[in-house]
């Protein structure tokens, strides 16, 4: 049949075809009749859009606030992916990584400035700088009692909550990582820590265990050239550090030489 | 002049295709109530609209630059994603679907019972979706619920009926005359 010469019966079935009622072989024989004729297909189109409008009069309600924390994380965790995907790109390196660079503010070398300047550059709003002051503060009294610390880093999460502690003793070449947020790696995983040199792709510094306090051994070289490290969430193991990362970067955070 | 507030969303959505994160949460600010009505009233549980609120903005995030080319006002395209995550997982949770016992479904009984409203909401609503409100809002309260309802959680006559607890028969009828009612009012808007 000619659904043309039938407007009044067209535009019926087009009604219950974008309600969804119409069903079995009477939507297959509606949907051939569509593709083979524009005006059918144009008042198929016309009642779907009418129809879908019933989606913007339902009555709003107000979701946990925990829903916009998860999809933030998610989009940093997207962002962070495609910020290393760009880095590794060798082809495009120098600028890829000049744009990386600009983008990740948090990563900027607080490595000459001091604890001071490194606090506000580390830190968005007054409230995490009150909070990081005090985690900085906890630290420069490590650093007093074990003079022996040349370099030290607070990684942070997307949050900007403390996430890892790590301090660098360059006469034992040992980097000690504390883990002080509640984050924990599922088990077919492992977090990697990397050193971020400027103008070069990421280093491996080494795979982390399970353990709060963790030791790895690192050249004061590798620590000094590198103003970021951050960690990624990799394969159980880690991955080889000429391949660079391929998981979300997890936390991330300056190194500074503290000025003591 | 103040700007319409399709205006600003498309603003919005265009930025989000920019990768700009700003306008992400500025979005969602504007819209997630709204939206996360929708998808209470398609899966009838707050945690798995939770899961739905989140995928949506997730393929937003992912999807924004795909907008303009939609050539819809900005609540419809977002309105579509929404009941298609949360139809996706109503799917993915379809052997628990025959008992959808919540809060909502509570409200719904209420409803067909004619105590309690269910009142359509027109706060961001597009022209067209006035227009559907204009024409909707003419049919018997029961009769409007029958017919949201089949569009909204994708539901045959014979699902409406086994859900609501209605006859075959009844169903058929409310939402064919529904639909009548609907295409009279609707070509005043055509």
């Amino acid at each position: 049949m000619d659904l043309r010469q039938h407007p009044e019966l067209l535009d019926r079935l087009a009604s219950a075809y974008a309600l969804g009622t119409l069903r079995g072989g009477a939507r297959r024989r509606f949907e051939a009749m569509a593709r083979e004729q524009a005006p059918v297909r144009a008042a198929a189109l016309i009642w779907q859009s009418r129809i879908a409008s019933l989606n913007e009069l339902q009555t709003a309600a107000e979701p946990a606030t925990a829903v916009w924390t998860r999809i933030d994380n998610l989009v940093q965790a997207d962002q962070a992916a495609q910020a290393m995907a760009q880095a590794r790109t060798p082809a495009r390196a120098p600028r890829a990584l000049a744009d990386w660079w600009r983008n990740l503010a948090l990563w900027r070398s607080a490595a000459a400035s001091g604890l001071a300047v490194a606090v506000i550059a580390v830190s968005a709003s007054v409230m995490l700088r009150d909070r990081l002051g005090s985690q900085i503060a906890g630290l420069q009294a490590q650093l007093q009692a074990t003079p022996q610390v040349g370099y030290v880093a607070v990684l942070t999460d997307a949050q900007s909550a403390a996430s890892m502690l790590v301090t660098f003793d360059p006469k034992a070449r040992r980097l000690t990582l504390q883990r002080v947020g509640d984050y924990r790696e599922a088990d077919d995983r492992s977090l990697q820590l990397w050193a971020l040199p400027p103008g070069a792709p990421p280093q491996s510094l080494g795979v982390l265990g399970r353990d709060k306090l963790l030791r790895l051994v690192a050249g004061e070289a590798d620590v000094q050239r590198s103003p970021t490290l951050a960690i990624s969430l990799e394969p159980r193991g880690g991955v080889p550090s000429e391949r660079g990362p391929t998981g979300p970067v997890l936390f991330k955070g300056a190194v500074i030489q503290p000025q003591l | 002049m103040p700007v319409h507030p399709d205006n600003l969303l498309i603003d919005l959505l265009d930025r989000v295709a920019r990768r700009d994160e700003a306008a992400l949460k500025a979005l969602y600010e504007q819209t997630a109530p709204k939206l996360y009505g929708l998808a209470l009233r398609v899966v009838g549980q707050r945690d798995r609209a939770e899961d739905v609120l989140q995928e949506t903005f997730l393929q937003v995030w992912r999807t924004a630059a795909d907008y303009r080319a939609s050539l819809s006002p900005p609540m419809a395209w977002l309105g579509l994603i929404v009941r298609s995550r949360a139809l996706d997982l109503l799917r993915r949770h379809s052997a628990e679907r025959s008992h959808l016992t919540d809060e909502l479904d509570d409200t719904l009984a209420d409803t067909l019972a004619g105590d309690s409203p269910n009142p359509l909401d027109t706060h961001l609503a597009s022209e067209q979706a006035w227009a559907l409100h204009q024409c909707i809002t003419q049919l018997e309260k029961r009769q409007r619920e029958v017919v949201s309802l089949a569009y909204l959680r994708d539901l045959s006559h014979g699902e409406l009926a086994a859900q609501l607890k209605l006859p075959l028969g009844t169903v058929k009828t409310w939402i064919r005359r529904g639909l009548d009612q609907l295409r009279t009012c609707m070509t005043r808007f055509a």
